[in-house]
């Protein structure tokens, strides 16, 4: 290969970044800024009017600070230096805090390249380095040429496939690793295939429907002014007036309740807009690519934002469907990686997680399918769990509490809270009901399948090497019944099962177990 | 994907055959532990109880009236706790056991929620030894194993003797799986 001899030369000793990256600084400062506005505002606030009345003393400091800002950048920009060399990559930052950051490119587990507006008309990017492992270990090359980056992370990609090909050659169980990364290997310079586009539309939708809870709530305003009498009437039962706390001024209660109402209404438009931009400005333009056993998002209005994953970091599949959703026939799959990170020092890049949002059935399937050609997530029969499941939170949890709050309101002869408790009570009965119809399971050869939700559906896919740990829990009501509740935990969370046969909880614990220890195949 | 040949037989094996996390040869943790976790925790409970004491006694400060019975009652809730806390202390500490296999290790314990934790060594990350002040008087270790599952999954052993300890942690570094997965 040409490229990485390329790179070598260009990049042996320390060297800078191009200036455009005191853009990046600039703005990481006054972000930096904006974030702690909450402590500042008073201040600002209340010195308005000081520093109206004396130009003289607070111009000076305006510019000071600015001044400070800028220095503050350079600095950041001048100190920031790093060099590629021996397949490492060594990052040094830091003004007054130095920090010296030496990555070997086979420790890297995913190459995230992400382009701010600002960096857009000439052609830059950052370029974020995560690892596997433990320790939280992040580098960030702030500003690197477009081509440069692209050049640079297909070296990091290949080294590692060559790594892996070295280190993992003799052991027999491994030659599904190499094949695979051979394939890559060949196919890096063939072009990326496209698996996934989202439209405007899709966004809107996706907008809408991550944003449930609100409408949910819009659903139930007609009902607000009558659960506010029953409200005041339970109040005044026991003597206290609600009304006249609200009476301010001449205004009656109602008024101000249909204010507030009115007030409630403006506030879910707003989330709910709030909610769609989100959505575009995190998934314009989206794109999903695959490129040998790599896939590829790029999304991003203002930053675009680039996500490689590897095949064989793939822990799990997800396919969210919530009621909305169901109702819109569209569905969130997600392909999930480790999440050691914790994951959330970037929330615009949505972690280490591919979401392809709001896709339509046949597209999930085929996603799914791209993946994981053998996996029978739509077609498998999912075995329910025990009816006991309802009777231990229904009839053990539930009605216990329900009673003893109707007998306290039977007494009080307080009818129409009672009537409001009893609703409440078949509601969350019903939930629990369907949670129960929901929750079910499935097992082949290769795969654990788990469907559950309760008003929405959400199916999980794993395959069973993937498994990190296993637990087996039972309680005396479970052991009575020779019931088990069973819990998978894989790099990407953990997966329960609750309430199954004892048996085949043992049996699919084994099975795993097994599977793992007898394929000695990696995680990732 | 295709499973590696070899090991194909995998699929083959009747449900009857694979090893058995219910016909596990249970170790039990050193027999000090118990007794160990007990009287801290009874202390714990006892410095609390004396510092509430004090403070009601205490000629310094003089206390507002309806503070007193307030402290009563908090006293007399955290005593009641403690008494409930350490029964079941001495009954589940009892119930904890671990047991290793070759290729996995397992831990058992719970009063009422029996739960077992197995813990692949193929997916073990690193290992771990804690000992706290009174862990080292009474030479007991504290097993840590953690896997990517993450820092909330991580697999736990108390209680052992640091000689086991010490050589349930060398057999993970040195099993031919441990450098692998």
């Amino acid at each position: 290969m040409s490229e990485p001899l390329i790179i070598k030369q260009q990049t042996d000793k320390w060297q800078r970044i191009s200036p455009i990256a005191m853009l990046y600084f600039i703005v990481k400062i006054i972000l930096g800024l904006l974030g702690n506005i909450v402590y500042l505002a008073p201040a600002v606030i209340f010195g308005y009017k000081e520093i109206i009345a004396h130009p003289h003393i607070w111009l000076p400091v305006a510019t000071l600070v600015l001044i400070l800002i800028f220095i503050g950048t350079f600095l950041s920009f001048y100190f920031f230096q790093y060099r590629l060399s021996n397949g490492h990559i060594e990052i040094r930052s830091g003004v007054f805090s130095k920090k010296h950051i030496n990555l070997p490119f086979t420790r890297i587990q995913n190459v995230k390249l992400e382009q701010p507006l600002y960096y857009r008309p000439f052609n830059y990017t950052c370029m974020q380095l995560d690892t596997a492992g433990s320790n939280k270990q992040e580098a960030k090359v702030v500003a690197l040429k477009l081509d440069f980056a692209e050049a640079l992370k297909q070296e990091i990609l290949s080294q590692h496939h060559r790594q892996n090909i070295y280190s993992e050659d003799g052991t027999d169980s491994n030659d599904t690793l190499e094949t695979d990364s051979e394939k890559t290997n060949d196919s890096i310079n063939t072009n990326e295939t496209l698996l996934n586009t989202r439209s405007l539309t899709d966004l809107i939708i996706h907008g809408l429907t991550n944003n449930r809870i609100w409408i949910f709530l819009g659903g139930l305003a007609p009902f607000f002014d009558d659960m506010g009498n029953a409200i005041a009437n339970f109040f005044k039962s026991f003597g206290i007036d609600i009304e006249q706390f609200f009476m301010f001024a001449d205004k009656s209660w109602w008024q101000i309740g249909l204010f507030a109402l009115t007030l409630t209404f403006m506030a879910m438009l707003l989330l709910s807009l709030f909610s769609v931009a989100g959505a575009i400005l995190s998934y314009y333009n989206f794109t999903l690519t695959k490129l040998g056993d790599r896939y590829i998002r790029r999304s991003g209005l203002l930053t675009k934002h680039e996500v490689t994953m590897r095949l064989s970091r793939l822990q799990m599949i997800v396919q969210q469907q919530d009621w909305l959703d169901i109702i819109l026939k569209r569905m969130n799959v997600k392909f999930e990686q480790s999440n050691a990170h914790g994951g959330n020092y970037q929330p615009g890049a949505a972690n280490n997680k591919i979401i392809i949002p709001s896709v339509k059935a046949y597209e999930s399937q085929r996603l799914i399918d791209d993946v994981y050609p053998e996996n029978k997530v739509h077609s498998v029969i999912y075995q329910g769990i025990s009816k006991r499941f309802l009777l231990r939170n229904i009839g053990y949890f539930l009605s216990p509490i329900y009673i003893v709050i109707a007998i306290f309101l039977l007494y009080h002869s307080n009818f129409s809270v009672l009537l409001g408790a009893t609703i409440a009570y078949l509601f969350i009965s019903l939930l629990i009901f369907c949670r129960w119809k929901r929750w079910g399971y499935a097992v082949d050869k290769q795969f654990i399948y788990i469907r559950k939700g309760m008003l929405g559906v959400d199916y999980y896919c794993f395959p069973i090497y993937k498994v990190q740990q296993t637990q087996f829990v039972q309680s005396w009501f479970l052991k009575r019944h020779r019931l088990s509740v069973i819990k998978f935990v894989l790099a990407a969370g953990s997966q329960k099962i609750p309430f199954i046969d004892q048996k085949i909880g043992y049996h699919l614990i084994d099975n795993a177990l097994f599977q793992v220890e007898s394929s000695k195949r990696s995680w990732m | 994907m295709d499973l590696p040949h070899d090991n194909f037989s995998n699929q083959a094996l009747s449900a009857e055959q694979l090893p058995k996390i219910n016909q596990l040869n249970q170790q039990p943790l050193a027999p000090i532990y118990p007794k160990v976790r007990l009287a801290l925790t009874a202390s714990i409970f006892s410095i609390l109880l004396i510092i509430g004491v004090l403070i009601l006694n205490q000629p310094i400060i003089p206390l507002p009236d309806n503070a007193t019975p307030i402290i009563h009652n908090i006293l007399l809730m955290i005593a009641i706790l403690a008494v409930v806390i350490l029964i079941y202390i001495y009954f589940a500490d009892q119930k904890k056991s671990y047991a290793l296999r070759e290729l996995d290790l397992h831990f058992t314990s719970g009063l009422v929620f029996r739960k077992t934790v197995s813990q692949p060594i193929l997916r073990i990350q690193h290992v771990e030894l804690k000992r706290g002040p009174i862990d080292r008087k009474v030479g007991l270790a504290k097993l840590q194993v953690f896997s990517a599952g993450g820092a909330l999954h991580t697999f736990e052993i108390p209680g052992l003797p640091v000689e086991d300890a010490e050589s349930i942690r060398q057999f993970i570094i040195s099993h031919k799986d441990a450098n692998n997965g």
